[in-house]
């Protein structure tokens, strides 16, 4: 071989050969020169000095996507979605101004210009969007404003180049809840644009709030509320709370974001490293709510409150409540609220939780159920109730009261079960009387009224006793001739409707029965139920119940002297149904004088009702409020029953539907909407999934 | 030989590293198309959800009671017209 090749050819390939084996050589020197030797530091206006080490350049292309975490979905009874997290985008633009563009304001303006109107056009890119031009128009006007105050455009010359130290790159919000396709695509085509090559587009994660049937879930379901806040390292962020209703429960708050990593370059481009880990999953609320049974409350409390409007005849009521509670279980299936005026469903009261009024005549089972468990009324005792009888004179004259007790109609001699059907003032009054201070307090406590009502639901109205009712340096005549007489008939004494519901809850379960408006959530796929409804504690004897029960049933008859006599005329007459032993109930009617903002002292009416069905053994429980503001007549038998009663042959007819539909040998009749947590599965087509025994 | 073998396996190193140094700019290639087709995918998953929220809005009893009245009302209209 080494003869086969001459001298000089050796001598040139192990030149060669050398060369090209320093090459490596030259390469780890310049390394290791460039590495070691002139490794330095790099100064900054802020923070530590930065190393110019190999690690420093990984940092630089490490990237992190902050996903922030869902605030989790509110469905009903049956899994219809009343609220959701819908995935959006907030998109800002990282502007940095091109050199070229930089050597002429003439030509840095219409740059700007371009860029605005690129934006604009890519934000009306939804094929679904009315009013297109005007739209265009204004995110134009509005990104034209922003560029100009951030560029500062009008303290540049006319022409020649942007001066040194004018602000030549710019963060700015471009939109937020950006989440139709063919806005994301236009956008992202915005920077392919060689013009806009300098221009960085982030598409940073956000949530928008979803509320299917808004309209009937805004005073429960409530909504949120997105500020700026502090956060501990001082640097501000979006933070959302829930201010009212169930979106306020701590079970929603959002866990702390998840972040996905990945690389991107000197030239903006973005490189997949790993899809998100961990990443947060939606909590589930379950409440209490049935929006079906929703939207006939609702509908029926509304078509009631407007209905004089519709006639044109009589006034409207100020606002209305009305709540449908399961009595098993406490569960509130229904809150309906109304305000005269429609003004803002935001920002207006949740009625059933937050207006009060002297409740009337609906407290009186309650007082009667109290004395007669109290061993204080035999229930077959008979009271003169005519006014200004002797018994009259003796027991309620005598003490000297400044307004006399009267009733709506004339009574005679009435059992407690008379007193109840008539509900009869003077009836009632004889029985408070027979209660001491202490038992009065007690009656206030055992049905709750004045406590709070437990939801974990902000803003709610307590409500109580006069703050003067319990005064101990109230003399005991004095006590018996206002307060207990008040309190006998429903006066003296402020509630929300919830708590009227409530308080029948207790009756009829005993004196640590709760409503509840959640039945559970689901967090990280875990079920956690709420708290069972608890039966222990002191409740009333069955006889007890049932002699008001019975009594309250008898309200609602043919008899001319009961309360509800009117409503069974016309329910007969309307719908065709002998409400008489379907429906019981009891009528209120309260005349006050309240303050109104703006307005001074005002007298109200509330007319009320409370209604349960079935009969035999009660299921469901349902209270209806009213109040208007002016002294029109306005009784709870003619305007609160009548939404009550529909309210409850609608409750008991779509349960019956259910049922049917349950027991079908082919499963579902028609499409239900099944159980969905997720916004991306409607559920339609499958079949309803069976209540569970806690929502039951 | 020797210098023929020192030869090829110089052209196996150049070769080991150009292929090495292709092979990476081709796996920063993938990945940049990765990245890419993960936004398309997301931006599809938003866009998915954001029309299901809508269908929920629109199953409701009221709107499909009232797209029904519009479809009978249409139907009266088409009706109406066919006789005149």
């Amino acid at each position: 071989m080494k003869g086969a090749m001459q001298d000089g050819e050796l001598g040139r390939v192990r030149f060669a050969f050398g060369l090209l084996g320093a090459v490596p050589v030259f390469l780890a020197g310049w390394l290791g020169w460039l590495q070691v030797a002139q490794a330095g530091e790099l100064e900054r206006k802020r923070g530590a000095p930065l190393r110019l080490v190999p690690a420093t350049a990984d940092r630089q292309a490490h990237r992190t996507e902050v996903v922030p975490s869902p605030r989790g979905t509110i469905v009903d009874r049956h899994g219809n979605v009343m609220a959701l997290d819908c995935e959006t985008y907030e998109v800002r633009a990282d502007i940095v101004v091109p050199l070229k563009v930089r050597l002429d304001v003439a030509i840095f303006r219409s740059w700007l210009v371009g860029l605005t109107e690129s934006l604009a056009l890519a934000l009306v890119a939804d094929p679904d969007l009315a009013d297109r031009d005007d739209v265009r128009a204004r995110h134009t006007a509005r990104l034209a404003k922003i560029l100009q105050r951030e560029f500062r455009t009008g303290d540049l010359p006319a022409s020649g180049p942007i001066p040194d130290q004018h602000p030549l790159r710019v963060d700015l919000l471009v939109a937020s809840e950006v989440e139709v396709l063919a806005v994301v695509d236009a956008l992202r085509r915005v920077v392919t644009d060689k013009r806009f090559v300098a221009v960085d587009l982030h598409f940073l994660r956000s949530y928008r709030r979803a509320y299917p049937e808004r309209n009937l879930t805004h005073g429960i379901v409530g909504h949120i509320n997105t500020a700026w806040v502090k956060t501990v390292g001082g640097i501000a962020a979006m933070q959302s709370t829930g201010v009212c209703g169930l979106e306020s429960l701590a079970t929603l708050a959002p866990e702390p974001a998840a972040a996905r990593g990945y690389l991107k370059d000197g030239s903006g481009r973005a490189y997949f490293t790993a899809p998100l880990v961990n990443a947060p999953t939606a909590t589930v609320l379950h409440s209490t709510l049935d929006l079906d049974m929703q939207r006939i409350a609702l509908r029926e409390l509304t078509a009631t409150a407007e209905a004089g409007a519709r006639e044109g005849v009589v006034t409207i009521p100020k606002w209305g409540a009305m709540v449908l509670v399961e009595i098993a279980t406490g569960d509130v299936v229904a809150a309906a609220s109304w305000h005269r005026g429609q003004p803002n469903p935001a920002a207006s009261p949740f009625t059933p939780m937050q207006n009060l009024c002297e409740p009337g005549s609906i407290v009186k089972p309650l007082v009667l159920a109290y004395a007669y468990e109290a061993g204080v009324l035999d229930w077959g005792h008979t009271f003169d109730c005519t006014s200004g009888s002797s018994e009259y004179r003796e027991r309620i004259a005598s003490l000297g009261r400044g307004k006399a007790v009267k009733d709506d109609h004339p009574c005679h001699e009435l059992t407690p079960h008379g007193i109840l059907v008539n509900s009869s003032n003077i009836g009632a009054s004889y029985v408070g009387l027979l209660l001491e201070r202490e038992q009065w307090r007690d009656y206030l406590r055992f049905y709750g009224f004045g406590a709070p009502l437990g939801l974990q639901l902000p803003n709610e109205s307590l409500g109580g006793p006069h703050r003067d009712s319990f005064d101990p340096t109230t003399p005991i005549r004095r006590f018996r001739a206002n307060t207990a007489i008040s309190f006998s008939f429903g006066y003296e004494l402020q509630v929300t409707t919830l708590h009227m519901a409530r308080a029948y809850l207790r009756l009829f379960r005993g004196a640590n029965a709760e409503l509840r408006v959640c039945r559970g959530a689901e967090v990280d796929g875990q079920w956690h139920p709420a708290p069972a409804p608890a039966d222990s504690g002191p409740r009333f004897r069955q006889e007890v119940v049932d002699a008001v029960r019975a009594a309250m049933v008898d309200v609602v008859s043919s008899d001319p002297h009961a309360t509800g006599a009117h409503l069974h005329r016309n329910m007969l007459k309307e719908v065709g149904i002998d409400l008489h032993g379907v429906i019981a109930g009891k009528t209120g009617t309260a005349a006050s004088r309240i303050g109104i903002k703006g307005r001074g002292s005002v007298d109200v009416r509330n007319a009320s009702f409370v209604g349960f069905m079935p009969t035999e053994s009660p299921r469901w429980l349902a209270v209806c409020v009213l109040q208007k503001d002016d002294s029109a007549r306005f009784y709870g038998g003619t305007y609160a029953a009548p939404p009550v009663v529909r309210l409850l042959l609608q409750c008991q007819q779509l349960e019956q539907r259910r049922l049917m539909r349950q027991e079908s040998p082919n499963g579902s009749i028609g499409q239900d909407r099944g159980q969905s947590g997720s916004p991306g599965d409607s559920g339609w087509g499958r079949v309803a999934p069976e209540t569970t025994s806690v929502g039951r | 030989m020797k210098w023929l073998l020192a030869g090829l396996l110089f052209a196996l190193a150049v070769t080991l590293a150009i292929g090495t140094a292709a092979l990476r700019a081709d796996n920063a290639r993938s990945r940049y198309h990765l990245e890419r087709a993960f936004h398309q995918v997301r931006d599809r998953v938003i866009e998915y959800r954001r029309l299901s929220v809508g269908l929920l809005d629109e199953a409701s009893p009221e709107r499909l009671a009232a797209a029904h009245w519009q479809h009978l009302r249409a139907a009266q209209q088409r009706r109406e017209g066919a006789v005149q």
